[in-house]
């Protein structure tokens, strides 16, 4: 296990105070034909009916977005809920998914709240598009030196960032498909999954290009959907309905910009990786399942190598030799993950972790599960990451 | 035309006016001497404001390059290059914009900057092979 010079001893008070005691979902599609305020609520109530709990027993809520989704602030008075004892409305994207996890976990454990829902509700194919293309350019003081190019959208940002992979490492396109077609086959084995169809490495060579080095299944799906997760103590989800997870450690971390990166093949997951394991009393080889942030299959590749699974630059030939796959050393994204079950920033990654420590995550239940790490954006564009792991009770 | 015209802000304003002189300035800290780029007003060595502007030589190294075939941008459709340079000037310092080479970019390349005329307005700055001859003034035609 790493150590950690200057880790507050109290963040170790902190190790599985709080758990996860249900999750929900609305399915996952490209137009839900409802509001981000309608998904949020279904997906609120889907998780606590998942805790066997009600709205009564609701005294938090938070949320990330980028302003293109419902707060707190609407989704408790919708569902009758006037006076919620916490919130949260963290702006952000996926690199702040697992941060806000981590802050409710905080919260309960302090005593801020005790039943705290996290979730996140986008109609991100039908009405605010991830990708870049029919929207405007994200408000950021940064934008001006970029978009003036046609330099604006995440596809281009993380293949920029994975070319410098690939030449300074030897990275391949074949590295980056063998990630695509494994989870797309984790997928197959997801009821809720919207693309399950198998694919091989030759339709991953065949598809087209978006962004050089990026082809369209290097990619992320746009999804229209809601995901949440129940947090509460740990000594109250021991009576709930469901096995509990605990939060044995969250981290935050920072990360670099699009004008200041001293290294673009490492990401803020390096330094923050100590930390979480540190907080956990655990190292990588503890880890049995991996839910990494997919947004694009560069961005597992480089997290294999932060979180200490495998050497820097050999992610590519860790992914190659099978080790990702169920039947491989760290089954990564069982669920099929943001390229193949749906892209809902973060949390269906948090909420698959939860299942696959619950062991009910059927066909694709990884055996003997105890100990699970899920991460958010690795801390590119916005210097900001963050990271659970979760541990059955 | 641009793809998206720059929205300058208060601090990067002054630069934008210097970049359409077809002038690369970085801000130099009036305490340290540390060079820095996006204009800020905050030095982020020394955390003290003064500051003064620095021309510095619009060199830099290729780190990265993508070719976009999607249309990202309004007024783009045929796949275009951009390239990610390290400012050799700034240490640390990433900067972006568009390939002005006959060939596609090579690792480690030195290039040059390339100041384009959008508009009287509107400068914008792309990258080259340093070993290339730079247009003249005025032979540099904006097409993003």
């Amino acid at each position: 296990m790493p150590t950690v010079p200057n880790m507050p001893k109290r963040l170790l008070e902190f190790r599985d105070r709080a758990a996860i005691a249900g999750v929900g979902y609305t399915p996952f599609t490209k137009d839900s034909g409802v509001s981000t305020l309608t998904l949020a609520c279904r997906a609120v109530l889907a998780a606590l009916e998942d805790a066997g709990l009600t709205p009564d027993d609701l005294d938090g809520l938070a949320t990330h977005r980028v302003g293109d989704s419902a707060p707190p602030t609407l989704v408790g008075p919708a569902l009758g809920l006037a006076d919620l004892s916490w919130h949260l409305d963290q702006f952000g994207g996926g690199s702040v998914s697992h941060a806000v996890v981590g802050q409710a976990a905080l919260a309960v454990a302090a005593g801020l709240a005790e039943t705290v829902v996290c979730y996140r509700a986008v109609n991100a194919r039908s009405e605010f598009r991830m990708g870049g293309t029919g929207r405007g350019v994200p408000v950021s003081p940064e934008t001006q030196y970029q978009a003036p190019y046609g330099y604006v959208a995440p596809p281009q940002q993380f293949a920029m960032y994975a070319r410098a992979h690939m030449l300074r490492y030897g990275t391949t396109a074949e590295q980056f498909g063998t990630l695509a077609v494994t989870q797309r086959a984790n997928a197959a084995k997801n009821p809720r999954a919207l693309m399950r169809a198998p694919i091989t490495l030759d339709d991953y060579l065949a598809s087209r290009w978006i962004a050089e080095p990026f082809r369209l299944l290097d990619c992320c799906l746009e999804t229209d959907g809601a995901c949440a997760v129940v947090v509460t103590t740990a000594e109250r989800a021991r009576s709930l309905r469901r096995h509990p997870v605990l939060v044995s450690a969250a981290a935050w971390g920072g990360g670099t910009s699009h004008l200041s990166c001293p290294d673009p093949t490492v990401t803020a997951a390096a330094a923050l990786a100590p930390r979480l394991y540190a907080q956990a009393g655990l190292g990588p080889q503890d880890i049995d399942v991996a839910e990494l942030y997919d947004c694009f299959t560069y961005s597992v590749i480089v997290q294999l190598e932060d979180y200490g699974f495998c050497p820097k630059g050999e992610g590519g030939p860790y992914v190659a030799s099978g080790a990702t796959a169920p039947d491989g050393a760290l089954p990564v994204n069982t669920h099929g993950g943001f390229l193949s079950e749906g892209y809902v920033h973060g949390v269906n990654h948090i909420a698959e972790a939860v299942s696959q420590l619950r062991g009910d995550a059927g066909d694709r239940q990884v055996p003997g599960a105890e100990v699970a790490l899920s991460t958010s954006q690795p801390g590119y564009i916005l210097p900001a990451t963050s990271a659970l792991i979760l541990r059955r009770a | 035309m641009a793809a998206y015209r720059p929205e300058p802000d208060r601090d990067s304003r002054a630069w934008w006016e210097r970049v359409a002189r077809r002038e690369f300035a970085v801000q130099e800290c009036e305490s340290c001497g540390t060079l820095r780029f996006p204009p800020r007003a905050f030095c982020a060595a020394c955390r003290t404001e003064g500051w003064r502007w620095r021309e510095i030589a619009p060199e830099g190294a290729i780190e990265s390059w993508i070719v976009s075939h999607r249309s990202f941008a309004p007024g783009r459709h045929d796949p275009y290059p951009v390239v990610m340079v390290r400012l050799t000037a700034v240490p640390g310092c990433l900067v972006y914009g568009n390939w002005r080479g006959e060939r596609p970019p090579e690792a480690g390349e030195p290039v040059r900057a390339v100041f384009t005329q959008v508009d009287a307005e509107l400068t914008l700055i792309d990258w080259m092979p340093e070993s290339s001859t730079p247009a003249r003034s005025g032979e540099n035609q904006a097409n993003c």
